[in-house]
């Protein structure tokens, strides 16, 4: 199980505080969040990640570097590294929640009943594989690095928990209001389309999110298969022994995954259908 | 309007409650409104009112599980406002309608909890559990089973074990019987009755919303309005036959009269007299007894003295039909204890509009009919300074 | 050489690794547990701070474990243990914590009422009745950790940390050679065997320290 997941989890069940209730006597009016209230909470993590960069500018240039670092802090540099980051995230996570999702309807489907509790088990449990090991397996299986490696071993090492969540999405809907669609005549093609999906759409939001969350935290491992990305600003630092690289690319390897993650919660708010 | 608690010669107020009243943040009005009560060692008030009255609030204040906003809390005479609470609540017994047993602990350690808290040994807590299980009816192998293994009756009555654990001297309950169906409901309601009679004659305060219930069990009934101002605060009898205002009298409801029934035992009213006989009498000795009272009907009796069947002249006049098929049934059977109401209950389905009160052992007693109880019910009008026979004997402590 | 075959020759030594891969997790995963555990019941009872709490450690846990680790060597902690288990117990602490606070919170109020009414203090209502009812959740938490942390545990290694990521950069440090493949992948079951271990221990944990009056 990824941190991403265990994340994922949390947020999922974390259910917005409800005003209390007054015992005994008639319900107190409730008292929503407030609109400043509201702005804040989505103001924090941005107002977070500006000053931890600008603490980190602030921190590296008023040192003086020798040549080695100024190569590797370069802003050129570091834009280049961020870009083959994206790269690498964007690719992997599109192919990663084509193939789940296709396969999590797929494996929800009635003929499948009787499989799919085995296939959950499975997929549950192959969340115990550790990330580098992957990487590391396909590149040394396939004998090749880069790009494409890194690609495939990331939506391999995805796919399984993203399927997990995308089966336990859709095998969430309620039942009833399944048997409604089809006590109305409509196709199992149209009971799909019309009714499993847009319900299951929160759940798969959230599953690509978590996809987004898993690929960009792992793909920092990129470094160690040539295929680029913020790894290699930390991996020089450990290797050159520069604590001014190492920190200045784990800070923002983090501000980079944290600035991914945020924007998904916005566009999961945005996109969540209302009514749901 | 208080006369009750003023007729108390002078005896202190176990539980004395003085311009108690609560705010909750973020509404408007109180929940309770400068309530000021007093309540008598030995006797059950119940709080009733309708929902929202703020009586479960009431209660929960004397033990400040919600603490008062104004207002002070006597206890036998101590101001317990201030005291530590956790202190205050150790010697108090407290069961609420959910009933709240501890899922992870045994029976026995449920029960234990509060004599454990206050240093009991652990033979006298051992003992104590026994003696509970006992008292409450369940069998002692239930000790170490869960509560997940209980029914919902017998939780409640585990949960009004453990209130009773430490032996204190007031009770606090909040709808203790509701959540069960009406007949474990009666029945648990009888038994407690019985309990408070004969073992515990505890200081008990009761909240619900059910006035039969109220009226079934109080020795004094508050009855409340929103924010727990009283109505009326007195004896059930009182409040049924001489209702303070509007209010109170909706809140009875319609058959009110039918309801004061319910107080007075069958036993407490005179019978009529009426010709019996045995099963194993001859027909001749049943025509006499017939001629000789006066009466159309004779009830027959088996050799333990259980009333068997009536008997008309017209059955008994030919000796080929035995005594034992003569006549028809007697089913309309009331025991002694039950209440007029029940009796009128059963009189109304009888054949004949009577009905035969039997003692414990369902030996005869002596017949009731509509006539007898009709002339009771004249006696129960209330007028100046008279007692209406038979209640009153069993609640002694009452003012009068 | 085949796969198996590298198992007999090296399963010793991948034992002595796996003790040392399994030691990291479970001092990270005590470390998390008290640290969960305490925040959780400082929190539970006021949502303004759980809800700080939980978002610090949430945020832990989406920063790439890569960075932490890079992080964590970056201020000082040099390489090896130190950096290891600070890292891993800083995973750990979500899933703790986040079970503390819903476990506590998901105790049925009629039952802490009534203790509460029997004249418990907080701590004993704290103690004798709501931990040990939360401590399924809370159990199932630590269980979500330690299967966590054991496959980041791997990353240590590249850091001087113990565990099986050793077999795994060796593996890809000798790429082309005869075992490259053996040792990635006896790196791999190594943790799979020891997350089926764990899954054991926590079952056989979880039964033992459980009232059979729950569930």
């Amino acid at each position: 199980m990824s941190a991403q997941e265990t994340k994922e989890k949390q947020r999922q069940e974390e259910a917005p505080e409800a005003a209390p209730q007054q015992p005994g006597g008639k319900p107190g009016a409730s008292r929503g969040p407030s609109l400043a209230w509201k702005l804040g909470r989505y103001l924090t993590m941005p107002v977070f990640l500006v000053l931890v960069c600008v603490g980190l500018y602030l921190g590296i240039s008023s040192r003086d570097l020798d040549s080695i670092e100024q190569r590797s802090l370069s802003g050129g540099y570091i834009i280049q590294k961020v870009v083959e980051h994206l790269q690498i995230t964007v690719v992997a996570t599109v192919l990663v929640v084509l193939i789940s999702v296709t396969a999590g309807v797929l494996l929800t489907r009635s003929s499948m009943r009787r499989v799919s509790p085995y296939i959950v088990a499975v997929a549950s449990t192959g969340q115990a594989l550790p990330s580098i090991g992957v990487i590391v397996l396909i590149a040394v299986v396939f004998g090749q690095f880069g790009f494409k490696i890194a690609v495939l071993s990331l939506i391999i090492y995805a796919f399984l928990p993203i399927l997990r969540n995308t089966m336990v999405g859709i095998q969430q809907v309620d039942r009833s209001i399944i048997e409604a669609g089809r006590g109305m005549g409509m196709t199992n093609t149209a009971v799909l389309f019309k009714i499993e999906l847009p319900l299951a759409i929160p759940i798969m939001l959230a599953g690509i999110r978590t996809a987004l969350i898993i690929v960009v935290g792992t793909a920092a491992l990129a470094t160690f298969i040539n295929a680029g990305g913020m790894g290699d600003i930390i991996n020089s630092g450990i290797k050159l022994n520069k604590s001014t690289i190492l920190i200045t690319g784990s800070v923002l390897t983090a501000v980079l995954a944290l600035s991914v993650d945020y924007i998904a919660g916005i566009a999961e708010d945005i996109l969540k259908p209302k009514g749901l | 309007m208080n006369d009750a608690a003023e007729n108390q010669n002078g005896r202190e107020a176990t539980i004395r409650l003085e311009k108690l009243s609560k705010e909750f943040p973020g509404q408007e009005e109180p929940a309770v409104k400068e309530l000021s009560m007093e309540i008598y060692e030995g006797e059950i008030v119940v709080l009733v009112g309708p929902s929202g009255c703020g009586k479960t609030t009431t209660m929960k204040m004397i033990n400040r599980i919600i603490e008062p906003s104004s207002g002070r809390i006597y206890i036998s005479g101590e101001d317990v406002t201030d005291k530590n609470p956790d202190e205050l609540r150790r010697h108090i017994g407290y069961v609420i309608q959910q009933i709240g047993l501890f899922p992870h602990m045994t029976i026995a350690d449920n029960i234990a909890t509060v004599p454990k808290m206050l240093g009991w040994d652990k033979e006298r807590v051992s003992k104590r559990v026994d003696e509970l299980l006992e008292t409450v009816h369940l069998p002692n192998s239930y000790r170490d089973r869960y509560p997940k293994e209980l029914s919902g009756g017998q939780r409640q009555r585990i949960g009004v074990a453990r209130a009773m654990a430490a032996d204190p001297p007031i009770m606090l309950m909040d709808e203790p019987f509701g959540a069960v169906d009406p007949i474990t409901r009666e029945r648990l309601q009888d038994e407690f009755l019985r309990l408070q009679q004969e073992i515990l004659q505890k200081t008990i305060v009761f909240v619900t919303h059910d006035i039969d219930e109220a009226i079934k069990l109080g020795d004094r009934i508050a009855i409340l309005r929103d924010q727990s101002e009283i109505a009326q605060y007195d004896t059930p009898e009182t409040i049924l036959t001489d209702p303070a205002d509007e209010y109170v009298e909706d809140f009875i409801g319609s058959g009110a009269s039918l309801k004061r029934l319910s107080l007075s035992k069958v036993e407490d009213i005179k019978t009529a007299e009426w010709p019996v006989a045995k099963l194993t009498d001859g027909h001749d000795s049943v025509r006499r007894k017939m001629e000789q009272s006066g009466k159309d009907y004779v009830l027959l009796l088996d050799e333990r003295e259980k009333p068997k069947r009536w008997v008309s002249l017209s059955d008994v006049e030919h000796d080929s039909i035995p005594l034992k098929e003569a006549g028809w049934p007697a089913v309309a059977i009331v025991e002694a204890n039950s209440s007029l109401y029940d009796t009128l209950d059963t009189m109304i389905t009888s054949y004949r509009g009577s009905a035969v009160v039997v003692d414990d052992n369902g030996g005869y007693k002596g017949v009731v009919d509509f006539e007898t109880v009709l002339t009771s019910i004249e006696e129960m009008r209330p007028q100046e300074g008279h007692q209406a026979p038979g209640y009153i004997a069993d609640r002694e402590d009452l003012p009068s | 050489m085949s796969f198996i075959e590298y198992l007999t020759y090296t399963w010793d030594d991948l034992l002595e690794t796996g003790i040392g891969h399994m030691v990291a997790v479970l001092i990270s995963l005590g470390i998390a547990t008290v640290i969960g555990i305490t925040f959780g019941v400082l929190t539970y009872r006021r949502p303004a701070a759980s809800q700080v709490a939980l978002a610090v450690a949430s945020t832990i846990l989406t920063i790439p474990s890569f960075a932490l680790f890079g992080l964590a060597i970056g201020i000082g902690l040099g390489l090896g243990y130190a950096p290891t288990i600070v890292v891993l117990s800083a995973y750990a602490i979500l899933a703790i914590l986040r079970n503390t606070i819903t476990g506590l919170r998901s105790v049925d109020p009629a039952i802490t009422e009534s203790a509460k009414g029997m004249g418990m203090s907080d701590w004993q209502q704290l103690t004798r009745i709501e931990l040990p009812m939360a401590w399924p959740v809370i159990m199932a938490g630590i269980r979500v950790s330690a299967l966590l942390i054991l496959g980041i545990a791997t990353i240590a290694a590249y850091v001087g940390g113990p565990g099986f990521g050793e077999d795994i950069f060796t593996g890809l440090s000798t790429l082309g050679s005869v075992n490259s493949v053996n040792l990635v992948l006896s790196g791999m079951l190594g943790v799979m065997v020891l997350a089926l271990l764990f899954e054991v221990l926590f079952t056989i944990l979880g039964r033992f320290t459980t009232s059979k009056g729950l569930n």
